[in-house]
């Protein structure tokens, strides 16, 4: 059975999670995983004991005060994580998603995504984590991981997200990119709303025949607009996302290896940032 | 293997913790390493180029990130009699050899033998690997002047009692420190490390042990190397366990043991005494906050560059700090609690776990105690389950009938009782033996219900056997006797 795999934490990207899940959810008519991972604190960082003495019972005390000071830290994050779950499930019934299934897990939060997503349509996380709510213009740092590591097209809400009216497909030719066309063209998700294919460079034969493919495989679309915009694609296709309120952007994402992000960075990475509407990844 | 999740977790998920409890590890390394060349009777050349050269290996190819691993008492206790009889470079061999047993070990996942392991028997293991490190200190208390006794517990009061002041600095570092001082500028007159052999100036280079490539040099370092295998897989295995258990992840005890050899092997080509996993030095790289392979990793190469750049300084330390932090080590490993549980726990564990430290403490032999142990904790089990066995009976209304209703286990160990639950010399025209509640688990068992048969046959009883459960019967099926033709001349000849 399919679903949609909708992660939320404590940030305030959860509602507009749901919102954006709610809307996904009534278009695709899929079921709601909503997921929420209790990420213990780390208590053996946390002690901060250099003494390197061990002394009678050395191991069974260490274990003991391990397991106390991360007890006492599960069970408050537990009780936070189901007041969060609860509100947000009434969240999305109210935004009228069809079943909603609530989800607790412990673990780390990109290896549970990638556990929970194997029968999932679409992953959806908020574009900040709870640890860095107030880092604006950054991305949080398990997005890349989550998008590098998922097989699934993972749809990022920004903090405040409306139902999209329109699509914003940026093309580039690649084989990532290739598979975002595909997807726009046959996803019930994009059905009915107008699309306008975007790519960036100088207007030449090249760039028109990108384009022209484009137009081809999107001939059963409702609406489709072709566009080539001169200068660097992080910064057109963010100025074009700025100007078109609305709009859900959908993009090929890490097309390059880690390595080579590392070095010169990444269009992926600075598009997810610096754009504040929905993106749609896939790989 | 290389994925950038992986990446995050094994190497970077707290860079700043993992790199300190390293520097505390390496600093707790240095004494360690120089205290086990002595036990093995080594230059501390030997002991530390070994340690460096283990943790940062494993560092990259174990399977427990977090663990440390060194040149380590277990494996030094063994070593004693071939380095004596044939010298060093006989040890760098079995050193290499140790680490092709334990990479095929790990092909042959032999980590499966640890689940015959009992609790009493790993309990047993590491309290006498605590007194074998404890006893290797004696030679250093013997024949002394009163300063060595003062000394080591003036070390001793500093380990423990300097923590309560501060936790940011390593106490046996300060203690080494403040003995070291001491000694240089009060002239005392103690054993330094500098007296015990010699210690690296340079880099570890590489070489191969000059040693004759003869079937005889085989014979010599083979019964070694098995051991020494084997008893730095077995503590690795537990010390993996532990360390399993203080953080609360996982392991992949497989490429952990792989690991392991590889790490020897290259040792042993590095003038490296052989190593394993160290309990007491896990425990205080985990204490202290290291939890991926960078506190390993950081543990073995800053090892490295303080005994290359401070090589005059450590030559300088007093024997007794030396032993006061072995002491400590022997004491934070030793597992104080057993001792408490002795009264409260089954006679049968304590009595396994007091055989395997009595085995160990003997032999000096880690694996001749854990054989041991192993095996007396499979007789108690046997004898165990062996009373979990009963038979009843009743007699039919008419008085010529009897149905006997065996439940339980049967196997080797419960075979008499079953024999001997019968009454063969009841007169009777039929006996129904009802087994649905029995299973038969071995040859023995079989063997023994065919005898049982008989016996009843030669009283011209008809016997019937009901409710076979389907293992117990294909049991029957294959080895039985007496539903064959011919079973009683065959069983007449026994």
């Amino acid at each position: 059975m399919t679903k949609i795999l909708a992660c939320i934490d404590a940030s305030a990207y959860a509602a507009s999670v749901c919102d954006l899940v709610a809307w996904a959810a009534k278009r695709l008519a899929l079921p709601v995983e909503l997921l929420h991972v209790v990420q213990r604190r780390d208590a053996v960082a946390q002690r901060h004991d250099l003494s390197g003495a061990i002394g009678l019972g050395a191991k069974s005390e260490l274990l003991e005060e391990l397991t106390r000071l991360e007890e006492a830290d599960s069970r408050l994050q537990i009780e936070r994580g189901r007041v969060l779950l609860a509100t947000m499930a009434d969240r999305l019934q109210a935004d009228g998603a069809l079943a909603i299934t609530p989800l607790h897990r412990h673990g780390g939060i990109v290896e549970t995504i990638i556990e929970r997503e194997a029968d999932a349509r679409v992953v959806v996380i908020g574009k900040r984590g709870a640890s860095h709510e107030f880092a604006t213009d950054h991305i949080g740092s398990k997005i890349e991981r989550v998008v590098r590591a998922s097989a699934k097209p993972v749809l990022i809400a920004a903090r405040a997200s409306q139902a999209p009216q329109s699509v914003i497909l940026a093309y580039d030719g690649s084989k990532p990119a290739h598979r975002a066309l595909e997807r726009a063209a046959n996803s019930p998700l994009f059905a009915g709303l107008p699309i306008q294919v975007v790519t960036v460079g100088p207007d030449d034969n090249k760039h028109r025949a990108l384009l022209n493919k484009a137009r081809t495989a999107l001939s059963a679309s409702a609406s489709v607009t072709l566009t080539i915009l001169p200068g660097k694609p992080e910064d057109a296709i963010a100025e074009l996302m700025a100007a078109t309120p609305h709009a859900l952007l959908v993009m090929g994402a890490y097309g390059h290896s880690p390595l080579r992000t590392l070095i010169v960075g990444s269009t992926t990475t600075t598009l997810i940032r610096t754009v504040h509407a929905p993106v749609l990844l896939v790989r | 293997m290389l994925s950038i999740a992986s990446l995050q977790r094994e190497w970077l998920a707290n860079p700043r913790a993992d790199i300190l409890a390293g520097i505390v590890v390496a600093l707790a390394l240095i004494p360690e390493a120089i205290g086990f060349s002595i036990i093995a009777g080594v230059d501390p050349r030997v002991g530390l180029y070994a340690s460096f050269s283990i943790a940062f290996i494993i560092a990259f190819v174990g399977g427990r990130p977090g663990m440390i691993s060194a040149a380590t008492a277990a494996v030094a206790v063994l070593v004693v009699p071939l380095v004596r009889d044939h010298g060093i470079e006989y040890l760098f061999a079995a050193t290499i050899l140790m680490g092709i047993i334990q990479v095929i070990a790990g092909f042959l996942r032999l980590d499966m033998l640890m689940q015959y392991v009992s609790r009493s028997v790993i309990t047993g293991f590491v309290n006498a690997l605590a007194i074998l490190i404890f006893i290797a200190q004696l030679p250093q208390l013997m024949g002394v002047t009163w300063m060595t006794y003062a000394m080591v517990a003036g070390g001793l009061a500093i380990i423990y009692l300097f923590p309560r002041i501060t936790k940011a600095v390593p106490s046996p570092l300060v203690a080494i420190v403040i003995l070291t001082i001491l000694s240089i500028y009060g002239g005392l007159n103690v054993n330094t490390v500098g007296d015990m052999g010699e210690l690296p100036s340079t880099l570890p280079a590489f070489l191969i042990p000059n040693v004759p490539l003869t079937l005889e040099m085989l014979q010599i370092i083979l019964p070694y190397s098995l051991t020494m295998a084997a008893v730095g897989l077995l503590e690795s295995m537990m010390t993996a366990q532990i360390v399993d258990d203080l953080t609360d992840t996982g392991s992949d005890k497989r490429r952990e043991m792989k690991g392991q050899g590889i790490a020897n092997f290259a040792t042993g080509f590095l003038g490296g005494m052989g190593g394993c996993a160290m309990i007491g030095q896990s425990v205080i790289n985990v204490k202290s906050g290291g939890s991926t392979r960078l506190s390993t990793l950081v543990a073995g190469t800053f090892l490295l560059f303080l005994i290359v750049v401070l090589g005059p300084f450590v030559a300088q330390i007093p024997m007794p700090a030396l032993v006061a932090v072995m002491i400590m080590v022997s004491i934070g490993t030793f597992s104080w609690r057993s001792i408490k549980d002795l009264r409260t726990n089954p006679w049968q564990s304590s009595v396994v776990m007091i055989a395997t430290v009595v085995i160990v403490v003997w032999t000096h032999d880690l694996a001749q105690g854990v054989l041991a142990g192993v095996i007396l904790s499979g007789l108690f089990f046997a004898s165990k389950v062996k009373r979990l066995f009963t038979v009843t009976s009743e007699i039919s209304a008419d008085g010529n009938a009897r149905t006997y209703r065996v439940a339980g286990q049967v196997f080797f160990a419960s075979s008499d009782s079953f024999t001997s639950a019968f009454d063969y010399k009841e007169v009777l025209d039929r006996v129904v033996i009802d087994v649905s509640d029995a299973h038969f688990w071995d040859i023995s068992a079989i063997g023994t219900l065919d005898k049982a048969i008989l016996k009843f046959r030669r009283e011209g009883t008809a016997v019937e056997v009901i409710g076979l459960n389907d293992a117990s019967a294909a049991m029957v099926e294959r080895y039985a006797l007496h539903d064959k033709p011919g079973a009683d001349a065959q069983l007449g000849a026994h």
